[in-house]
This record gives structure tokens, sequence and C-alpha cells, in this order.
């Protein structure tokens, strides 16, 4: 039989994926219920099926490359239908975490961010960080008169820490990306196709979101994630023309403008949309618990971490107007530790689904394995 | 008994309003030859009045009444008069809810089935019990196991002297030998310790019980309430006399050297066998270096399901991989049992521990087909498998293999010699003697003096399986009295093991109990007749002796065949085989179905077309589509036999001579899954059936007048349109030519 493929099942891998999210893995019996109800699936060697049996027996190097756990939005279809109740859902959700870990270096930050016990820590690091640059500046404290949070952060220290924490998580993101590209080249041996196509075909698809609209079960899933990730363009839009006049025309900060003006349309659009989003994915969650399972920590540090940067910088700029200082100050603190939280562990968090579910959804162009 | 008769007709459930019962009476009377005044009517009289008038009449020195009203199988309380013969004549069902009411044809119908019921009653006789002297109520058990010690158990607890026969030196069987139970209780997570040890204390202390342990039996002759039982025990033997044995001789495992395409023969390959051992001294080890095993493969159905091996499912060793799967994973976390199935089959709540097991990280299942075992590095080895779950060919690396074997009863190896024997046999005395001298006779247990063979018969196709009643009557072995339980008549865990061992030890008891009455035991539990020759007829030509499916009749030195009448299970086979017609009950005949048959009225005109069905499937089956209403033709008449195997050929010619035109036989589904009450019955009537166009030929008829039908109690939906096309063929071929003369 020299054909047959020599497995090498690795208990730690099962054990990796139960304690990620995927307690109920071991449940499945290969019924393939979940791929006949996905819709997101490929006809051609559908997931989740394989993927369950393949994390039930810790065959590890199965899923180098695999570009499948990524074309799950977690619908969770599979999951509602699931006659073991084994959640495919929430175990594809775990082996995504697994990827992550993997291609993301140094790895074992995916876990440190992820332990729960350590939940405090991680975000008590870049609030001293932050705290002891600004006492430094001297500009740490509650200031008099007018709220102006440039008082508090100058525009100096955003550039000099914000910027190179985005420039960190985006660079260890795309470096894990393209290892994992070049992973799904080898492992499905599509070594040529057009990438500039299947990239144009993947940003269409994603930006409105038809792909994730094919859920069935929390089909509102695609509209709090559109009004989100919305939400974040729509920041980053006002973010850039702040930078714009800033940093490249050498203007004033926009940002102080009437309410009138693109940055604050933009930036006010932009955080409402994130935190009308983020409470809807919550309560989407909660009331699908039952049916679908509420999700893993890996999950709700994300929606946490995104909730709070809306709120925070919605209230601050709301305490700001009112002129309530003594509060402003400390919520506008917050915020810029949520931010920087989201930024410099963008590759470690869920939110590096972006890279490797983005570099997937490309791949499955690229390979011809759908048509674009 | 000096008969006095009474006929009554019940006018209830629509019968009143189908038939004129005037006419009836005056024709029952005409033709049965009874006289008119003896013929009463009542409205209802299953009700209180009814059965008033009835046991007046039986206290006026009625004794022999012919009731027509409901069938024979309704009302069975009321119309029980002890002391008494009682025909009931089927007026409801067969007339009045299957005819044309009030119609020329029902009332012939009515008198037809009138008529026959007189004349049954007539030519009947009361039957009077026999019970045999110094009867014998205790209960042999064989095999001390898991089912035996229960049985043993169960029967002493009942209040029965038990003796139980161990051939080991030790009770407790395959129970004994185990490292750990597969768990029985809720939540079906923990390994239970073996449970037998407590049996076997219980059974040891139990004064009801006697042990014999390292003991065989040697002979087992006489009959249920009058066995003598030869036991044999470090050379000395003794008898023993018991009423009712309870078989629990359980299995042996596969033999593993067979399975050398599954790496049989390497020395990390075991079995789950020495697996148990294994874990019962301590580490599970590789067998080659000592070293701990971390990788267990367990391939499943290790020479079961498979045509060239054991083809079918043992039953339990799925649960036992996956038990022994937790003895891996218990010894070492680090370690994985990876199980190669064809399916998990986990009978009853197994299921739950299944499915616990499937929970545990380290238990890695596949469905698969091991296609081989092939040597690795340092003695490890790689499963080879093909239609895995994994979507392809794969080898995996396994420093143990556990082939699950299954299991092969103990009546396998019996049997096997016994079927070499009789087919030598048929090739001449020199063949078989040939045959005796080459081969190794295996161990018998029963070792039965009877006629038809030493040991319990085993169901053909069935792989030496002990056979019984399957269908309906799982404990009923083809030698009544003694009843298989556990792993000798199917595979079965422990735990259904325990349970099926009560059933078999009450059925012992039952045993025991009925032939203390004189009565006979399943599936005619309340009969009190019996077979009763006239012997200066008999020819000994022994048909009776083979054909009877219970070995009841043996022959005396002389040949002359003769009952052991607490055998006999009152089928009626032997009155269909004896070509004198010499064997009758008190309540069934020759000669009373035969006079029933002759007494139809036979128009020359009209189609007549006798059915002879049987009690146990097809006559319930017509009384249910009597009770839909479903329409039967008119033209049939039918009449009840024990069993088709009690039926005559003679009875053919009866009908056939006197113009009936076309005769039908309905018997029970025979062969695999056969559903026969007496096993073969049906089966030896169609054997015989065969021999029914000579008959027809005699008389110059067309063989397709008279047909053999098997139908099983479920189909008696389209029972009615089977008998309406047959008689419509009769019409086809035209009318009898004998009615004529």
């Amino acid at each position: 039989m020299a054909d047959a493929t020599v497995v090498k099942p690795d208990l730690d891998f099962v054990k990796g994926v139960i304690a990620a999210g995927g307690e109920s893995l071991k449940k499945c019996y290969q019924c393939a219920t979940c791929s006949v109800v996905c819709n997101l699936t490929p006809d051609e060697n559908p997931f989740p099926r394989k993927e369950m049996v393949w994390a039930q027996w810790g065959l590890k190097e199965k899923f180098q490359g695999n570009p499948d756990v990524w074309l799950c939005h977690q619908c969770n279809d599979c999951t509602a239908y699931c006659p073991r109740g084994a959640k495919p859902g929430e175990v594809l959700g775990a082996i995504r975490k697994q990827t992550i870990k993997q291609y993301s270096s140094p790895g074992v930050l995916v876990d440190i961010v992820n332990n729960k016990s350590l939940m405090p820590l991680i975000f008590l690091l870049p609030a001293i960080l932050i705290g002891v640059i600004l006492s430094v500046m001297g500009t740490f404290k509650i200031h008099d008169g007018e709220v102006i949070f440039a008082k508090f952060a100058p525009t100096i220290f955003l550039q000099a820490v914000f910027t190179p924490a985005l420039i960190f998580g985006l660079a260890v993101g795309i470096m894990g990306m393209r290892r994992f590209w070049d992973d799904m080249k080898r492992a499905n041996k599509a070594f040529s196709g057009d990438l500039n196509g299947s990239i144009v075909a993947m940003l269409k698809e994603f930006l409105s979101h038809d792909r994730f609209k094919k859920c069935g079960v929390s089909a509102d899933r695609s509209t709090s994630h559109l009004l989100v990730f919305y939400g974040f363009v729509a920041a980053a839009i006002a973010t850039a023309i702040g930078v714009l006049y800033i940093d490249v025309l050498g203007m004033e900060s926009p940002f102080r403008f009437g309410y009138g003006t693109p940055v604050k349309i933009f930036g006010n659009l932009g955080a409402l949309g994130i935190i009308a989003g983020v409470l809807f994915m919550m309560s989407n969650r909660f009331s699908n618990a039952e049916k679908l399972g509420a999700g893993s920590y890996f999950d709700w540090l994300l929606i946490s971490v995104i909730a709070i940067v809306g709120i925070s910088g919605f209230l601050a700029q709301l305490l700001r107007v009112a002129g309530v200082a003594p509060i402003a100050y400390p919520v506008y603190f917050i915020h810029l530790v949520f931010v920087f939280s989201l930024f410099i562990y963008l590759p470690f968090s869920k939110l590096a689904h972006m890279f490797y579910r983005g570099a997937a959804l490309t791949f499955l162009k690229y390979s011809g394995r759908e048509t674009q | 008994m000096e008969k006095k008769y009474g006929v009554y007709l019940c006018k209830g459930c629509g019968i009143g309003e189908s038939v004129d019962i005037e006419k009836l009476k005056k024709r029952a009377a005409l033709k049965g030859k009874v006289p008119a005044e003896l013929i009463k009517e009542h409205e209802v009289l299953c009700g209180p009045e009814g059965l008033e008038l009835l046991k007046n009449d039986i206290k006026e020195g009625v004794n022999t009444l012919i009731i027509g009203a409901c069938s024979p199988r309704a009302k069975t309380e009321e119309f029980k008069f002890p002391g008494t013969i009682t025909e009931r004549v089927n007026l409801r069902e067969f007339v009045a809810w299957t005819s044309e009411p009030m119609s020329a044809d029902a009332q012939s119908l009515a008198d037809d089935y009138m008529v026959m019921g007189i004349i049954k009653a007539q030519k009947g006789d009361l039957p009077e019990p026999t019970i045999l002297p110094d009867l014998s109520s205790t209960i042999l058990v064989v095999g001390g196991g898991t089912a035996g010690l229960s049985a043993a158990l169960e029967a002493a607890k009942a209040g029965y002297q038990v003796v139980l026969v161990e051939k080991e030196a030790e009770l407790g069987g395959w129970g004994a030998k185990l490292y750990k139970e597969t768990p029985r209780q809720h939540p079906f997570e923990k390994l239970e310790e073996p449970k037998v040890f407590d049996k076997i204390k219980e059974v040891e202390s139990n004064s009801n019980i006697k042990v014999y342990k390292s003991s065989v039996i040697e002979k087992t002759d006489g009959q249920p309430g009058l066995l003598d039982v030869t036991i044999r025990k470090n050379g000395n033997s003794e008898t023993v006399k018991v009423g009712a044995v309870v078989m629990a001789t359980g299995w042996k495992p596969y033999d593993p050297s067979k399975l050398e395409h599954l790496g049989y023969g390497k020395p990390n390959v075991i079995t789950n066998v020495q697996m148990e051992e294994m874990a019962k001294k301590g580490k599970i080890i590789r067998p080659s270096d000592g070293k701990e095993a971390k990788k267990v493969a367990f391939i499943q159905c290790a020479g079961s399901r498979d045509a060239n091996h054991l083809p079918y499912c043992s039953s339990f060793c799925c649960a036992t991989s996956l038990k022994q799967a937790k003895y891996v994973r218990e010894k070492n976390d680090d370690a994985i049992a990876m199980i190669f199935y064809k399916d998990i089959r986990t009978p009853g709540q197994t299921e739950l521990f299944y499915k616990n097991m499937q929970n545990d990280p380290g238990v890695l299942l596949t469905k698969a087909e091991v296609t081989g075992i092939s040597d690795g590095l340092n003695g490890n080895l790689y499963v080879e498998a093909d239609n895995t779950l994994l979507g392809e060919k794969i080898k995996v690396e396994a420093d143990l293999v556990v082939l699950a074997t299954g299991i092969v009863p103990s009546t396998r190896a019996p049997q096997e010699y016994l079927d070499g024997l009789t087919e030598a046999g048929k090739k001449g005395d020199e063949a078989k003697k040939v045959y005796l001298e080459s081969t190794q006779k295996p161990e018998f247990i029963l070792n039965l003096a009877y006629k038809q063979g030493p040991e319990i018969p085993t169901l053909e196709n069935a792989y030496g399986f002990a056979d019984s009643g399957f269908i309906c009557f799982q404990y009923e072995t083809r030698r009544t009295g003694i009843y298989a339980a556990g792993c000798v008549k199917q595979p079965m865990t422990m735990a259904d093991a325990t349970e099926d061992a009560a059933g078999a030890a009450l059925k012992a008891i039952q045993s025991v109990e009925h032939v203390a009455k004189g009565i006979a035991v399943h599936p005619r539990a309340w009969d009190v007749t019996f077979p009763d020759p006239l012997m200066i007829k008999c020819t000994s030509c022994k048909r009776c002796t083979e054909e009877c499916p219970f070995s009841a009749i043996e022959e005396d030195e002389k040949g002359t065949p003769f009952y052991k009448l607490n055998r006999c299970r009152r089928c009626g086979t032997c009155m269909g085989a004896c070509p004198e017609r010499i064997v009758s009950f008190k309540d069934f005949s020759v000669d009373m179905v035969g006079s029933m048959i002759k007494s139809v009225e036979v128009d020359e005109d009209e189609f007549r077309v006798i059915v002879l069905a049987c009690e146990n499937d097809a006559y319930p089956a017509l009384d249910s589509a009597a009770i839909k209403r479903i329409k039967l033709n008119h033209k049939v008449r039918i009449i009840p036999v024990r069993c088709l195997g009690s039926m005559n050929l003679v009875w053919v010619s009866d009908g056939f001579s006197r113009g009936i035109d076309g005769m039908m036989l309905l018997g029970c589904k025979y062969g695999e899954n056969y559903q026969c009450h007496f096993i073969k019955g049906s089966e030896l009537a169609n054997y015989r059936f065969s021999k029914v166009k000579e008959t027809l030929d005699k008389l110059q008829l067309e063989s397709d007048r008279c047909q053999l039908v098997q139908v099983a109690i479920n189909e008696y939906d389209k029972l009615p349109q089977m008998i309406n096309d047959f008689v419509e063929r009769i019409e086809e071929i035209g009318p009898n030519p004998f009615k004529e003369f």
C-alpha cells in the first residue's frame, strides 16, 4: 500500500484544541451533518467534518496550510444541527486559534494573551507603559480648563507609541499570513494562479459580506460584523485625515474642527458603528448561546476589547464636550490603553483572523477551488 | 365418558343479523344428527345470562358442548368449562364478519362450520393428563460462568434444588478472568470490579445449590422431570436425577492463529483475551521488550463479520475494546488508544459508555478496513487501513496491537463433529469408520442418550449457536426441558447474559411444574392431551422417530417406537408423518379432521375450497383479518390444525375424492428466521407436500388444486386476498370431476 498516508497522532494537539474552546470536539461521530448543512463550504472536500476527525486524531500537520478552517465564518449552522452536540463551529474556532498560534511569532503570546488568569496583566502592562511615558512627559494628570485630550496625550506621544504598536501588529500579522500562504500553496499543491484577480474578488466579496450573509441560523452575525468593520473603516478614515493634516500637511489637528467636518462625521459614525455592532454581537451570542454556544474566551476577549474601545472613545468625547475633566481624562486613558492593546495584540488575538481569513479566501479563488 | 350433547348458538356480535338462526338450527340437527331440542340460542352467550344457561345445562349433565359463537381465540375465560368437551365454532369471525349478511352463502358457511364442530365433538374424547411417577423438580445448570451462576441463583431463590456443573476447577467463567468490567451503572464512566466473584460466593453458600467443579456430563438420559444425568468428577461418576436443564456453557474465543493477516504471530500483536490477562497483571507492555505501550491500536471485528471467519457480530467486543482503551489511558495519560472499527456496536446502555470513552482525548476512533499490519522500527508496527474516516488510506504507528476477536459458541465444535459424522455416514460404513478414527472428538456437553443425537441441535446456518424458536421463543431449544442461556445461544454482554439466565431459569421451572401436572410445555402450555398411538398397527417404519422435531420418540431394542412423553410438545408432527395413521390425540386425529373435511356440503354447481390453517400464525391472522372486516371468499372452509406438520396426506385425498375443488395449506415461515412454533413442522409439511402431486396424479387431478403457503401472523392483511386469489385459480381450473360421484 504505497499510497497510504502516514499519520502521526499528537495527543497534545488534541488537548490543545479542547483547551482552546473545543471541549466538544471528541463528541463528533462523523455523520457529516455539519458538512451538509454548511452554506459556506465548497462542494469538494467540504468542511467541517474532515477537520473534526483530523483534530480528534491530533493530526497537526493536516492543519498546516489548511485554508478550510478559515473559510468557516462560524455561522454555527453545523452546531445547531449536530446530533451529538459536537459543536463543530466552536471546534473550528478553537482550531483557528491554534493556527494563529502556529503562525504568529512568538506564538506563545497567543497563549499569554488568551490566558484568562493573566487578563489583568495584559491590560495592566500597556496601562503602566502609557502611564509611565505620559508621567515622564508630565502630562499624566487631570488638566484644568477646557478638556483637550492633546494636553493629556500629545500628538508626538501618539506618533511615537501608537504608530509603532500598529506597525508591529500589522507586521507580525502579515509575516504570519505570508507563511500561511506558502503553506497553503505547498499543502494544496497550488503554485500558480491569478493573485491580483483573486485579491480583488476576495475584497469584493468581503466588502459586501456576501459570503458571511450565507449563514443560516445566525445570519444576524454578518450585520453586526459589517457594522463593526465599517465602524473601524470610518474611524480609520478619521485617523487618516488627522495624519494627513498633522503629519503630511503639517497643519493644525483637524480633531478640533466642528461637528460638521468630515473628520468628526467619520469619527463619530465609526464610533457609533463599532458600539452598535459590538452590542449586537453580544446580544446575538447571548440569545444563541443555548443553541450554538456562547463562544470561547478567545472570542469574548476581542469583543470586550472592541466594546471598551468604542464605548470609552465615545464617552470620552461626551465628557470632553460636557467639560467633566475629572472623569474625561481617566476615560480617555482607558481608551488609549485599549486601543494600544488592540494594536499590539492584533496578531495574537482573534483579530488576527483578518490576515488568515483574508489569505484563505484569496487562496480559495487563487487555487481555483472556487471560481471567482 | 358417556356424552351428553348441548349445542349453543350465540346471536351476538352480528351473528344473529348474518345468518338465519332457525335454519341453522334445523340444518345442524339434521346433518349433525343432534336432537333439535338440544340446540339452543342466546342473544349474548358470553354475557351473565348466557353463561348461566350454559352452566345450568352442565349441572344438568351436559358434558359435550358445541358453542357456535366467536373465535376460539376469544372469550377463552368465559367459555372454559373444565371436565367437559367444549368445541368452539367460529361463526363470528369466519361467517358474520367476513361474508354477506343473510345471504345463502353465509347460511351455508355457518351450516358447514356448525356441522364440522359437532363432528369434532362427536369424534373427540375428554383428555386426561398423564403424570409420570417419581418426577424430580431439581434444575441442572450446565456451566458456571455469568449466565450459569445467575440461572442457578434465580432457580435456587425460587425454591428449587439446583445442581451446577462446571468443567473448570473454579467457578466464574470469563467474568472471573477480567481485570475490570464495562460499566453497567449511570453515568457509565467508571470501570467496575468484576461482579462474578460475589455471585460465586452467593452460589457456594446457597444450600439449595450443589456445585460440581472440574466435572463433565457423561450422559443425560430420560425426559423432563425424569432426567438421569451422569456427572464425572475426578474419574468418579455419579448419577443425579433432575427435572430440567439450563444450558449455559458459553463460548470460546475465536482461534487467533487464523488471523495472520492481522499480524497475529508477531510478538506485539495480542488478542483482547491476552489484553485482559496483561491488565490484570499490571502494566500494559509490549511483549517483545517489556516496555510500556504508549500507542495501542485496537482492531475491531478481528475475524468477525467476515465471511472467511465468523460471519456474525459478537456483540460485546466493541465495548470490551473501549474498556481496554480505558486501561491504556488510566495507566498512562500520555498514551493513546486507537480503535479501528467496522461499526461501533455497543448495544443497550453500553452506548453511553461509548460516548464517554469517545470524549477521552486519547481515545482515537475511526471506521476502517484494516488491510494489514507491517513491521516498523524497534518492534513497532504499522497499522494500514483503507476506507477510513480520514478520507484516505492511512498508515499509523503502534507499539501494541490488540485484536478484538469474537466468540465461538461451545456447541459449535460438537455440532461440526456430528455433521461430519453424518456426512461420512452417508458415504457408507467404511467412510464413517475412517472419519471416527481420523477426527479428534471434541468435548461434548450434554451427551444426550436421545435417538436424534447427543447434543442440542444448532440452527442451520447459524454457526453453531443452539437452535431455539429464535423469533418468538428464545429459550426453547429443540430438546424439551433444556433451555439455553447466555452466549451459547447468541453473543451477548454479561449484563444481558445475567437477565437471559433469569429467563432460562424460569422456563426450566415452568417445565418441571408443567410436567408435574401432565401438561405440555411451551407453546401448547395448557394442553393435557398426548399422542396416543394404536401400536398394534405400527410397522416400525421410524418415520415418526426421525421427523419429531424434539426427539420425543425413541425405539426399543426391536426398533419399535415409543414416546418419551414429557419430551413431547404435542405438535402432532408424528400424526402427520405416520403412513398408517395410527397416532391420535383425544381432541385431534386423522379421522377427526378427515371426517370434518368430508362433511362439507358439496354442490355440483358450487366450488368448495378447504383451507387447513396452522393454529399458531395463520389462524390468528385470519381472525385479525376478520376483525378488520376483510371479506373472505364464501367458498372457503377453514379447518385449524395444531401445526402444519400434523397434516396427514390422507386429508388431501379425503377432500378431493369427496369433490372438494381445491385445498390450501397455510403454514408458518420456515428456514432462516423461521417462525414455526414447532421449529420443523412447517418445513416437514413442505417436504410432504412434494408428494401431494403423486396423490393428485393418482386421482387424475391438476396438481394446482392444492397449494401450500407460508404466512406470518403480521401478513393478516394480505392473507384474505391470497386465499381469494387461490379460489379464483381453482375456478379457472374448473370443478372437481369427482363431484358427480
